[in-house]
C-alpha cells in the first residue's frame, strides 16, 4: 500500500502566490527574481564607474565620453538565479516521540519546495545528520514538484547529527553562495552555533527552522525519570517535578534563543516551530512575518 | 444480604494485605519511568540535587494516603460495621417444648402443657425483636416446627399450637438438634431454652453434657400418677377358645395406691360391652404390680382394661385391645370310604370337615375339597387334595402306573413335605406324575407320585391312597397331611399374641431360625413398618398410638399401642444452668448500620484520587501545560 503524499492537493494551490525570499546580493546569471546590488547583465541602470583595462566595451557610455572626453562604463542591476539549498534533518533525535519532528520537517521542506518551483527557482534538498546526504535537486516549475516529494517522502532516520561535519562538506562541495534553509531540531551535543556561523562567514544566507515537538521543550512527565538520548543512547536518571520542568524550558528557551540570534546576527532568519502547529500557520504566519516568503 | 462480616483481627488483616498490594502497585507505578528523548543537555540544567531526589521516594504522598484511606473505608464497609455491640446483635435462639405424653397430666384445672406454653411464650417476648427464634417441639423425636424465624407471631403461633404427644421425652437427641441447628446457621448462637418438666426417658451413659448456652425453664410437676404399663393376651396352648390376660400397672408416685382393674369384653362399641373380669391390686410406691385372668371366647371383640379411680393423668388408666376371631378351615371331603380320613382331619383342632359322596358332588364348595379316588364333573374352584384319581381324569397328568414299587424319597425342600423322611414301605399300585422338578413332594424311582401344584387354586395330587398303601402304618402319613394342610391355609396354624403396650420403640423376641424375609410388621392400615432383626430381637418404633401387627413365622402378634410412654427417670439440669426467663441487654435494640455510609466514602475518596492524581489526568491536562507554555516561543520567534 503506497503511503500517502506529504502534501494535498488544496494546501499546494494556497502555496502557489507564495516566492521565497532572501536579503543578501548574489552574483548570479539573469534568471532570478531578487534583485541585486551587484552589478551584472541586467536592463535597469544601475550606476556608473570609471573605465579600467580589461572592462567591456559595450557597456561604455559613449555619449559621457563625447562630453567629458572620459570613458565611463554604466553598471545595471541584475536578478540573479541564487540556488536555495535546504538542509533536512534526518538524524534519529527527529525520530523522538513518534517521528513528529521528522515528518513536520520533510512537509514543511516540501512546500518550500513547491514554493520555489513554481517561481522557477533552484531547489536543491540535502538529507543531513553526521554527514550530507543524497541531494535532491529539482528545478523548471510545478510539474518538478511530484518527483521531489517522492523523494522526500523515501527519506529514513539515521545517525547522530553532526553540524561541522556537514558544514565542512557542504562548504568543500558548493562554492556558489545562496540562501540555505536548515530544517532542523538543532540539537547537536557538540554545538551547532560555531557551524552555522561558518556558514554565515562564508557567505550563505541562513533562514533556520527549528522544530520541536511539544515534550521536547515542556516534557510532560514527573517523577524519577530514566532518560535516554535518542541518538547516542547516553542514559540520564532524573527526579524530576515542576521546578525542574521549568527550568528545563527555560534551558531550551535560551538555547533556541540563542541560534536566533546568531541567525539575526549573520542577517539571517530564524522561527521556532512546535509540531502542534498546523503547517498553513507556519507558512502564512510565522514564516511570512520573518519575511522569509512572501 | 450479608457478604461478609468480619472479626475485629480479619478486618486488619484484609486491609494489610489490601495495603500492602496497594502500597506495591503504588511504588511500582510511581517508580523510575523509561524515556526516549531528543537530547539530554537540557535535563541536565533542570536536574534535582542528588539529595533531595534521594529522599522522595513516595512522590504523592497524598494520593497514597487517599488511596490507603478510601480502601480502609471500604472494608470497615464490607465487614459491616456496626455501632453498639454488634456481637450480641441478630442472635438465633431455640426453644425445645417438651410435647412428651406426661405433659397431658393436670395440675389443678391446668395440664403442665399449659404451663409450659405460657412459659415459653414468657420467654418469646423476653427476646429482642432483632433475635430470630426457632420452636422444637420434642418428645421421643425432636420436630422443629419453625425455622430460625424473625417474625415472633409465628413461632407464638406455632408455641400455642403444640399438644402433648404419646412418647416419652428424648432429651439428649433434642439438645443435640438444637445445638446442631445453631451451628448450621452463619448467625450469632443465642439459648437454647428448655421448656418442660424434665421427666425424660432413660439417657444412655456416657451422653453429651448440656450446652452452655442452655437455659432450663422446669414446669413444676408434683402430680401422683398410677397407670397401666403393659397388657398382655395369648391363647390358651390347653384350650384355643381361652385367652390368658395379663396385666402390669405402675406406680409413678411416692404414696402407695389401691387401684381397681377392670376388664369389659364385647363388640366396638363401649355401651354393649360387658364386665369380663376384676381384680383389687395394692401399687407401692414407685413400684410395679400385676395381675392375670382368664377368659374364653371365640369371637371376635374388644378387650377394655381399665384401672380405677381415675389421677391426674388418666391416659395411661385404660387400654383397648382387638382380640381376633379364631380362625377355622371348612374342609369338603368326597369319598366312598371316609373312614379312611377321618383321624388325620380330626387330629387339626381348628378343621371342620363334612364328609360327601363322590354323587353329591358340589363345584362351589369353600375352604378345601378332598377328592378320594374319583372324578368329579367339574373341577372344584377351591383347594384341593386329589387322593389316587383315575388316570384319565386327573388335574396333573399321570405318564405311567407302575406296581410294587418302593418309595424312594421326600423333595424336603417342599413345605408340604418338611420333617418327613420315612421311606421305607412300598408301593403296590402308584401313579406316577409327568410334572416340573420343582412340584414333586414324594417320588418313586420312576417319577413323582405326589405332586403339588401351587397358584389359585392350590392342587395337591397323590398318585396312590396313603391309608391303603403301608404308608398307613408310618409317622409321615398325619405328618403329610398336616403339612399339606399348612401349604393350603397356613392362617388356621398362626399362634396369635396380642398385647398392648406403649408407643415408641416395641422390643419382641421371636423364634429360633426367623430371618427378615420370614417377618413382616405392618399398621392397621398395612402400611409396613420399618424393623430390624438382631439374632433373635425384633426391634421397631411407633410414634403415634395405633395397632401393629408383626407377622414372624407362624407366630402373630397384635399390639395395641394406645398406653403413653412415660419413665421415672427424672433428668436435673447442672448447677450453673441459667434458669427463669431472661432480660437481654436493651442495647441490642439500638444498634445501627453505617456501612452504607463508609461505602459511600470510601468509593468518593477513590473517585477524587483518580481525579486528582489518576493517569487520565496526565493524559488529558498535559497538553494543555504545554499549550500554555507553547506561548512563549512567540517572544523566541520575535
Amino acid at each position: 500500500m503506497a503511503a500517502p503524499p506529504l502534501l494535498d492537493r488544496e494546501f499546494l494551490e494556497k502555496l502557489e502566490r507564495l516566492t521565497i525570499h532572501w536579503q543578501k546580493s548574489f552574483p548570479g546569471l539573469v534568471g532570478g527574481h531578487n534583485k541585486s546590488r551587484l552589478p551584472g547583465a541586467g536592463q535597469e541602470f544601475l550606476d556608473h564607474r570609471n573605465f579600467h583595462y580589461g572592462d567591456d566595451l559595450r557597456a561604455i557610455n559613449w555619449n559621457a565620453y563625447l562630453r567629458l572626453e572620459k570613458l565611463y562604463l554604466k553598471m545595471f542591476q541584475v536578478e540573479p538565479r541564487v540556488p536555495v539549498r535546504m538542509l533536512v534533518d534526518v538524524s534519529t533525535s527527529m525520530t523522538a516521540y513518534s517521528n513528529g519532528k521528522f515528518d513536520y520537517a520533510r512537509k514543511l521542506a516540501a512546500s518550500l519546495c513547491y514554493v520555489g518551483l513554481v517561481r522557477l527557482d533552484s531547489i536543491e534538498v540535502h538529507a543531513f545528520s553526521n554527514r550530507l546526504g543524497h541531494r535532491i535537486s529539482s528545478s523548471g516549475g510545478r510539474h518538478r514538484f511530484p518527483g521531489v516529494m517522492d523523494r522526500l517522502g523515501a527519506l529514513t532516520p539515521e545517525g547522530p547529527t553532526d553540524y561541522m561535519a556537514v558544514t565542512r562538506e557542504l562548504i568543500g562541495a558548493y562554492s556558489q553562495r545562496g540562501l540555505v534553509v536548515i530544517i532542523s531540531d538543532f540539537l547537536d551535543d557538540r554545538g551547532c552555533e560555531r557551524a552555522l556561523q561558518y556558514l554565515a562567514d562564508f557567505g550563505h544566507e541562513l533562514m533556520l527552522l527549528q522544530i520541536w515537538a511539544d515534550e521536547d521543550r515542556t516534557p510532560p512527565w514527573t517523577g524519577e525519570l530514566e532518560l535516554r538520548d535518542a541518538e547516542t543512547g547516553a542514559a540520564l536518571k532524573v527526579d524530576f517535578d515542576d521546578t525542574a520542568r521549568r527550568r528545563y524550558t527555560n534551558a531550551f528557551d535560551e538555547y533556541a534563543a540563542l541560534i536566533q540570534t546568531m541567525a539575526h546576527r549573520s542577517g539571517g532568519r530564524y522561527a521556532g516551530v512546535a509540531t502542534s502547529q498546523s503547517l498553513e500557520s507556519v507558512i502564512f504566519g510565522d514564516m511570512i512575518r520573518m519575511r522569509g516568503i512572501a | 444480604m450479608y457478604f461478609l462480616n468480619l472479626s475485629l483481627l480479619q478486618m486488619i488483616g484484609v486491609f494489610g494485605a489490601v495495603s500492602a498490594v496497594s502500597v506495591a502497585l503504588y511504588l511500582l507505578d510511581r517508580s523510575r519511568r523509561k524515556q526516549v528523548v531528543s537530547t539530554l543537555r537540557f535535563w541536565v540544567a533542570a536536574e534535582q540535587p542528588t539529595v533531595a531526589a534521594r529522599r522522595r521516594h513516595i512522590n504523592q504522598p497524598w494520593s497514597l494516603l487517599l488511596q490507603l484511606a478510601s480502601m480502609a473505608l471500604l472494608i470497615l464497609a464490607i465487614a459491616q460495621m456496626r455501632l453498639g455491640a454488634p456481637v450480641l446483635a441478630g442472635r438465633d435462639h431455640v426453644i425445645v417444648l417438651d410435647t412428651s405424653a406426661w405433659m397431658a397430666a393436670r395440675s389443678g384445672n391446668r395440664t403442665l402443657m399449659d404451663t409450659a406454653r405460657r412459659m415459653a411464650r414468657d420467654y418469646l417476648r423476653a427476646v429482642p425483636a432483632r433475635d430470630r427464634v426457632m420452636l422444637v417441639r420434642a418428645d421421643a423425636l425432636a420436630t422443629p416446627v419453625t425455622p430460625f424465624e424473625p417474625d415472633h407471631r409465628k413461632v407464638e403461633a406455632a408455641i400455642l399450637a403444640s399438644e402433648p404427644g404419646s412418647t416419652a421425652l428424648n432429651l439428649d437427641q433434642a439438645l443435640a438438634f438444637a445445638r446442631h441447628a445453631q451451628g448450621q446457621d452463619g448467625r450469632t448462637p443465642g439459648e437454647i431454652a428448655f421448656v418442660g418438666t424434665g421427666r425424660t426417658a432413660e439417657r444412655e451413659p456416657g451422653s453429651a453434657p448440656p450446652p452452655k448456652n442452655l437455659r432450663v425453664l422446669l414446669v413444676p410437676d408434683a402430680i401422683e400418677n398410677a397407670g397401666l404399663r403393659k397388657v398382655g393376651l395369648r391363647r390358651s396352648a390347653s384350650d384355643p377358645d381361652v385367652w390368658e390376660i395379663y396385666v402390669s400397672a405402675h406406680n409413678y408416685g411416692t404414696r402407695p395406691r389401691n387401684v381397681n382393674l377392670l376388664l369389659d369384653y364385647g363388640p366396638p362399641n363401649a355401651d354393649t360391652r360387658v364386665p369380663a373380669a376384676s381384680q383389687a391390686l395394692t401399687l407401692p410406691a414407685g413400684g410395679d404390680a400385676e395381675a392375670s385372668f382368664q377368659y374364653r371366647t371365640a369371637a371376635a371383640g374388644i378387650m377394655d382394661v381399665k384401672m380405677t379411680p381415675h389421677d391426674a393423668f388418666p391416659a395411661d388408666d385404660q387400654a383397648e385391645l382387638e382380640l381376633p376371631a379364631e380362625p377355622h378351615l371348612s374342609v369338603t371331603v368326597y369319598s366312598d370310604q371316609p373312614e379312611l380320613l377321618r383321624p388325620v382331619l380330626a387330629a387339626a383342632p381348628r378343621v371342620n370337615a363334612v364328609y360327601r359322596k363322590p354323587s353329591e358332588y358340589r363345584p362351589n364348595d369353600a375352604g378345601l375339597v378332598i377328592l378320594d379316588r374319583c372324578i368329579p364333573p367339574q373341577r372344584p374352584t377351591a383347594d384341593s387334595i386329589w387322593i389316587a384319581p383315575p388316570a384319565e381324569g386327573s388335574p396333573i397328568p399321570v405318564a405311567k402306573t407302575v406296581e410294587n414299587v418302593a418309595f424312594a424319597r421326600w423333595d424336603t425342600d417342599h413345605p408340604a413335605a418338611a420333617g418327613l423322611r420315612t421311606k421305607d414301605f412300598n408301593l403296590e399300585r402308584t401313579s406316577v406324575f409327568d410334572v416340573p422338578a420343582g412340584d414333586a413332594i414324594g417320588e418313586v424311582a420312576a417319577g413323582p407320585v405326589i405332586a403339588a401344584r401351587a397358584g389359585s387354586p392350590k392342587i395337591v395330587v397323590l398318585g396312590f391312597h396313603p391309608a391303603l398303601s403301608p404308608m398307613r402304618y408310618e409317622l409321615s402319613w398325619p405328618l403329610l397331611f398336616a403339612n399339606l394342610l399348612r401349604w393350603m391355609s397356613p392362617e388356621i396354624f398362626l399362634r396369635s399374641e396380642v398385647g398392648g403396650a406403649s408407643v415408641g420403640t416395641v422390643k419382641l423376641e421371636v423364634e429360633d431360625g426367623i430371618t427378615s424375609k420370614d417377618v413382616k410388621v405392618t399398621t392397621a392400615d398395612g402400611s409396613p413398618v420399618p424393623f430390624t432383626l438382631h439374632d433373635r430381637s425384633l426391634d421397631f418404633f411407633a410414634g403415634s398410638p395405633g395397632s401393629v401387627r408383626v407377622l414372624a413365622g407362624d407366630h402373630e402378634y397384635m399390639y395395641a399401642l394406645t398406653l403413653p410412654q412415660l419413665w421415672d427417670s427424672r433428668w436435673e439440669p447442672p448447677p450453673n444452668t441459667h434458669r427463669g426467663i431472661p432480660r437481654f441487654d436493651a442495647v441490642l435494640e439500638h444498634v445501627s448500620d453505617i456501612w452504607p455510609w463508609l461505602a459511600l466514602v470510601g468509593g468518593a475518596g477513590l473517585l477524587v484520587e483518580w481525579l486528582l492524581y489518576g493517569r487520565f489526568r496526565m493524559a488529558r491536562f498535559a497538553p494543555r501545560v504545554m499549550a500554555h507554555n507553547a506561548a512563549a516561543p512567540a517572544e523566541v520567534r520575535q
